[in-house]
C-alpha cells in the first residue's frame, strides 16, 4: 500500500475459531483509502471469516482492529466490544453479502432508506431523495417500488449495494458478490462495483472473479491456511506468485476454467 | 325416521346465546392470554440461559403432552388442596385454558422466529440498527407471515376446547346444551344446533385467515 498515507483500516494478528475449527490464525491487512483489495483463496481458507471480522459480524477472539480511528482489541478473557460500539462501527461500514439478504417484506424503496432512517435517524424524504438517487447509479431507478421478489439475483445484488451505500460508508466490504448469480448477470453487478472503485471508494472484495480482480483492483491478497499468506499487485500475484500454494491455486483454477 | 322439532328449544334460546357469549370470551380472553404467555416465553427460550430454557421446556412439555381434561380437573380440584387456596371454576378454566394455549403458541412463535433466514440479521446489523429494532422491524414481520397458518388454526382449536370447561360447571355453550337436554328431552335438536353455532362462529374466522395469508403474502 501507499506508504505515506494513514491506513483507513488496521487489522492485526486476527484469529477466530468456531468451536474446535481455527479458521483465522494470526490474519493481518492494511489497508490505504481508496483502495481496492481483493481477497482470494481456497474454501475454507478464511477470507469470508476475515471479511466478517472487519465489521465485527464475528468477533475475533484475538487481535486488533482499527477502523477510521476507531480502535477494538480482541482477546479470548476480554469483554465483547459493546453494542453501541459495534453499531457505531457498522454504520461506517457498508457490506453486500453472497445472498443479497434483502428484506422480503420490504420494497426496494424500504430496504434502502431501513438503514439510514432506522439506525442514523435520517428524515424519511431526505432518505428517500439519496435513495433514489443510489438507485439509478446503481441502473435501477424503475425499480423503487417493487418487492424484491419481483428482481433478478443481478438486480437483487445491486438493491443491496444501494442499501449499503445508502449509510455512506467509509468502507465497502463485499462478500462474494457473484457467487450465487446466474453467470449472465454476473457482469451488471461487476460493472457498479467497478463504477464504485472508479468513484474512490475504499473497497475489500472476496472473490473468485479473477479477471474482475485484476482489473479492478490495486492489491490482491492470498490467503491460505487462516493468515495472509501473500499480498501484492495483482501482476505480482496473479502472474508472479512466489508462495507455492498460492502457485497450485492458480493453477487449479485456471485447469478448471 | 325421526321426526325433528327445533320449535321446542324456543323458550331456550337465552340459555343458548348465553353460552355462546361465554364460549366467545373464554375463547378471545384466553387467546389473548396464552398469546401474551407464548411470545414472552418463545422469545425467551430462543436466547435462554440452560436452567431457565429447561424450566420453560418443562412447562411446555407438560401442557401440550397432557390432556387438556385432565389439566382442567387437576387444576379445579387438585391444586387448591396443594396450596390452600379457594379457586372458582371460572378463575380454574381461565388459568388451565391461557397456560394450554401459551405452550402451544410458545412453540409456534418460536418456530417462526427460527424460521427467518439468518442472514436477515445480518443483513440489519450490517446497516448499524440495533437488535431490538432488527428484531422488531425485519424478523418479527416475516415471521408473522410464517406463524399466520399455526396460529390460527391454534386459536380455532383454543375455542373449540373450551367446550371443555363444561366439564367443572362453567356455563359455556355446550354446558347450556346439557341444561336444556334435560329439560326438553330433545338431545338431537339440542346438539345439533350447537354444532352448527361452534361452526357458524369457526368457518368465518377461517376465511378471514386465508384472506389475511393471501395479502400478507403478497410480495412473494
Amino acid at each position: 500500500m501507499n506508504g505515506q498515507q494513514r491506513p483507513i483500516l488496521v487489522a492485526e494478528g486476527i484469529h477466530k475459531s468456531f468451536g474446535n475449527l481455527h479458521v483465522l490464525k494470526g490474519a493481518s491487512l492494511k489497508v490505504a483509502p481508496g483502495e481496492v483489495v481483493t481477497l482470494i483463496g481456497a474454501s475454507g481458507s478464511g477470507k469470508s471469516t476475515f471479511l466478517r471480522c472487519m465489521n465485527l459480524l464475528e468477533t475475533p477472539q484475538d487481535g486488533f482492529l482499527e477502523i477510521n480511528g476507531r480502535r477494538f482489541g480482541f482477546s479470548q478473557t476480554g469483554a465483547p466490544p459493546r453494542d453501541r460500539e459495534l453499531v457505531a462501527l457498522r454504520r461506517d461500514v457498508g457490506m453486500v453479502f453472497q445472498h443479497f439478504n434483502l428484506f422480503p417484506h420490504m420494497k426496494v424503496i424500504d430496504n434502502i432508506i431501513e438503514g439510514p432512517v432506522q439506525a442514523k435517524g435520517i428524515p424519511i424524504g431526505e432518505a428517500r431523495e439519496h435513495a433514489l438517487d443510489l438507485l439509478s447509479k446503481v441502473g435501477l431507478a424503475d425499480k423503487a417500488d417493487v418487492f424484491p421478489s419481483k428482481l433478478s439475483g443481478g438486480q437483487k445484488q445491486r438493491v443491496a449495494i444501494a442499501r449499503a451505500l445508502a449509510m455512506k460508508p467509509d468502507i465497502m466490504l463485499f462478500d462474494e458478490p457473484t457467487s450465487a448469480l446466474d453467470p449472465e448477470l454476473v457482469g451488471e453487478v461487476l460493472g457498479v462495483i467497478s463504477d464504485l472503485a472508479r468513484d474512490g471508494m475504499t473497497m475489500i472484495l472476496v472473490t473468485h472473479e479473477m479477471g474482475f480482480a485484476a482489473d479492478v483492483s490495486t492489491r490482491v491478497g492470498f490467503m491460505n491456511n487462516g493468515v495472509m499468506a501473500e499480498i501484492g499487485t495483482p501482476d505480482e500475484i496473479l502472474h508472479h506468485p512466489k508462495n507455492e500454494r498460492l502457485r497450485s491455486f492458480l493453477n487449479r483454477f485456471h485447469a478448471n476454467r | 325416521m325421526y321426526s325433528w322439532d327445533f320449535s321446542a328449544l324456543q323458550p331456550y334460546w337465552g340459555l343458548i346465546w348465553n353460552g355462546l357469549g361465554t364460549t366467545v370470551i373464554y375463547t378471545l380472553v384466553t387467546v389473548a392470554a396464552g398469546a401474551a404467555i407464548g411470545l414472552v416465553v418463545g422469545i425467551l427460550r430462543l436466547n435462554a440461559a440452560r436452567w431457565l430454557d429447561i424450566l420453560l421446556r418443562a412447562y411446555i412439555e407438560v401442557f401440550r403432552c397432557t390432556p387438556l381434561l385432565v389439566q382442567l380437573v387437576w387444576v379445579y380440584y387438585a391444586l387448591p388442596v396443594l396450596i390452600g387456596v379457594d379457586m372458582s371454576a371460572a378463575t380454574a378454566c381461565f388459568i388451565t385454558l391461557s397456560l394450554y394455549a401459551g405452550s402451544f403458541y410458545a412453540e409456534i412463535f418460536r418456530g417462526g422466529i427460527l424460521a427467518v433466514d439468518k442472514g436477515q440479521w445480518e443483513a440489519g446489523r450490517a446497516i448499524g440498527m440495533r437488535r431490538g429494532k432488527i428484531f422488531r422491524r425485519i424478523i418479527l414481520p416475516q415471521a408473522v407471515q410464517v406463524m399466520i397458518p399455526s396460529l390460527i388454526n391454534q386459536t380455532v382449536l383454543q375455542l373449540k376446547n373450551t367446550s371443555l370447561v363444561s366439564v367443572v360447571a362453567v356455563s359455556d355453550l355446550l354446558y347450556q346444551g346439557s341444561v336444556i337436554t334435560a329439560a326438553s328431552y330433545r338431545p338431537l335438536e339440542v346438539y345439533t344446533v350447537i354444532a352448527v353455532l361452534y361452526f357458524a362462529v369457526l368457518f368465518p374466522l377461517t376465511l378471514v385467515a386465508d384472506r389475511i395469508e393471501a395479502r400478507m403474502g403478497a410480495h412473494k
